[in-house]
C-alpha cells in the first residue's frame, strides 16, 4: 500500500494526467474516467494472470478477524530514477473499523489526510497553520483511502481496481495487480503481513520505468483506543 | 468549462504569490582581476547534483506546499525537474537541454506550457550561469563577488555576494527592471543552497521560498 502510491494512479486517473501539456483537460479526464472505469471492469471480470499462490484468503481474515483500531508510525522510501538517493518520508496513521483514518505525514513536508465515513479532509502545514488542499485530489483519495480501510479490516480480495493473489509464506504476502487503465502507472503491489496477527509490515508498490515505494510500519499498536477526534481534525 | 477556467486560475494563482520585486538599482562594472573571474561561478554547482526541497508558496485564497526535486548536469547545462505531493506523487516532471524544455508529465493544475517554460526558466536562473563570460567583475574587500552578465536580449543578469554571506541574484530587462531576484543563503551542500527565496514580476508577481531537504549523494 503504497497507500501513496496509489494516489498518483488513481490521483492521476483522476485528475487527468498528460503526457505533453494539453488545453483539452476536461476532454482528457473524461477519458481517463472511462479507462478507469474499464479497468475497473475489466479486473472484476478477468482472471488475474500468474497469480500462482494460494486463493484461500481464511487465514487472513482470521487474522484481521479482531482489529478494531490501529496506531502505527510509517516510514516511506521514494525511489526515484532522477535520485541517487531514495526520497525518505515519515509519518502516524490511526484507523478505525469500519471506516475511520488519518494518514499524515511529518517529514519532510507536512500533510493529513482525514476520513471519517464518506467525509474526506486533506490539509497541508504551510507557513504556520493547515491549510485545505487546494487540488482536486480528494475525490481520488476517497477512492484510495476506502482501499486502505478494506487492508486494515483485511478484506484485500474485495478490491474492485486491483486482482489479488495470497502468498502464506512465510512471510505472509498479499500481491496487487493492477487492472489495464491502472497498470500504466503501477505495476505492482505487495504487502507484506506481520506473524503477528491483524499487522501490516511493509508495503511495496512497483511502477513501470523502474520507480518504487517501500513503506514500513512500525509501533504497531492494535485495539490501543485513541479520540475520535483524530479523524476529524488536523 | 468553468472547471478548465478554475484550474486555469489555480495555476495563475501558483505564479501570483505573495510579493513582487523591488527595483533594486544596478552595479556598473568593468572587468577585474582574471583570477578573481572564476568566483563568479562559485554560486552555480560546477559537478553533476540532485536537490530535493521543500517548497512553499501562498497564492490568493490558499497556498502551496510540495517537494521539488531536481537534477543537474552542468556540463551538458540539462535540468530534470519534478514537483511531488507530500505522498510523492508526481504531479510534474519535465527536462530542460540547452534550450529544448522536454515535460514527461504534467498534471492540473500544473500542465500548461507556460508553466513548465516559468518553473524551468526557474530552475536554471538558480542553478545555471549565462552562457557567455562575465561583462564586469570586482571582488569588495570583505571578500563579497559582484559579477555582471550582459544577454542578447539587451537584458542583464548580476550576482553579488559569497558562500559565507550568501547570494543575491538579479535578473533586469532592457528597461533595467528587476524581473527575476533570488537569495540563496548557506550553508551550501555540495554547492547547493540550504535556503532559497526566489521572486519574480513576470507573467504576474509571485514568491517562492524554498528550504534544501535532501541534498547531493
Amino acid at each position: 500500500m503504497k497507500y501513496a502510491s496509489l494516489f498518483w494512479i488513481l490521483g492521476a486517473l483522476h485528475l487527468g494526467i498528460s503526457e505533453k501539456p494539453s488545453e483539452s483537460v476536461l476532454a482528457e479526464e473524461s477519458k481517463m474516467k472511462k479507462i478507469l472505469f474499464l479497468s475497473l471492469l475489466v479486473s472484476t471480470t478477468l482472471l488475474l494472470p500468474g497469480a500462482a499462490p494460494s486463493q484461500d484468503w481464511t487465514p487472513v481474515k482470521e487474522a484481521f478477524r479482531n482489529i478494531r483500531s490501529v496506531k502505527a508510525d510509517f516510514f516511506q522510501k521514494r525511489f526515484l530514477q532522477i535520485l541517487t538517493k531514495p526520497l525518505l518520508s515519515e509519518g502516524k496513521l490511526f484507523y478505525n473499523t469500519p471506516d475511520s483514518l488519518r494518514w499524515e505525514y511529518l517529514s519532510p513536508l507536512r500533510s493529513v489526510m482525514l476520513q471519517k465515513g464518506s467525509i474526506i479532509q486533506v490539509y497541508n502545514f504551510s507557513e504556520g497553520a493547515w491549510k485545505p488542499e487546494m487540488t482536486q485530489a480528494v475525490e481520488a483519495r476517497r477512492m484510495v483511502l476506502a482501499e486502505i480501510s478494506q487492508w486494515f479490516q483485511g478484506r484485500f480480495e474485495e478490491s474492485k481496481a486491483f486482482k489479488q493473489a495470497y502468498s502464506a509464506g512465510p512471510p505472509a504476502r498479499v500481491i496487487l495487480f493492477p487492472g489495464e487503465g491502472i497498470k500504466k502507472f503501477i505495476q505492482r503491489i505487495e504487502i507484506v503481513l506481520s506473524a503477528r496477527p491483524g499487522v501490516i509490515d511493509r508495503v511495496e508498490i512497483e511502477e513501470p520505468g523502474g520507480s518504487r515505494t517501500l513503506i514500513e510500519f512500525k509501533n504497531v499498536e492494535i485495539n490501543s483506543g485513541f479520540p475520535s477526534e483524530v479523524f476529524e481534525k488536523p | 468549462m468553468i472547471r478548465r477556467k478554475s484550474l486555469g486560475i489555480c495555476l495563475l494563482g501558483f505564479l501570483i504569490l505573495s510579493a513582487g520585486c523591488v527595483s533594486i538599482s544596478k552595479t556598473t562594472l568593468s572587468p577585474g582581476s582574471p583570477e578573481d573571474l572564476p568566483r563568479c561561478y562559485t554560486i552555480f554547482p560546477a559537478e553533476p547534483w540532485e536537490s530535493v526541497y521543500k517548497l512553499e508558496a501562498t497564492l490568493r485564497g490558499g497556498s502551496f506546499s510540495l517537494l521539488g526535486v531536481t537534477k543537474g548536469e552542468p556540463s551538458e547545462r540539462r535540468l530534470q525537474s519534478l514537483l511531488l505531493t507530500p505522498e510523492g506523487f508526481i504531479l510534474f516532471d519535465a527536462e530542460l537541454r540547452e534550450n529544448e524544455i522536454d515535460v514527461r508529465k504534467a498534471v492540473a493544475p500544473f500542465d500548461s506550457l507556460a508553466f513548465a517554460k516559468g518553473l524551468m526558466e526557474n530552475v536554471s536562473f538558480l542553478s545555471l550561469p549565462p552562457r557567455v563570460k562575465p561583462t564586469g567583475w570586482e571582488k569588495k574587500t570583505d571578500g563579497t563577488m559582484i559579477c555582471n552578465w550582459e544577454g542578447p536580449d539587451d537584458s542583464d543578469t548580476e550576482i553579488k555576494g559569497s558562500m559565507e554571506s550568501g547570494w543575491r541574484i538579479l535578473r533586469r530587462d532592457k528597461y533595467r527592471e528587476v524581473i527575476k531576484e533570488a537569495v540563496l543563503n548557506g550553508p551550501f551542500v555540495n554547492g547547493v543552497a540550504s535556503h532559497v527565496e526566489l521572486r519574480a514580476s513576470e507573467p504576474a508577481p509571485y514568491t517562492l521560498r524554498m528550504t534544501l531537504v535532501q541534498p547531493s549523494p
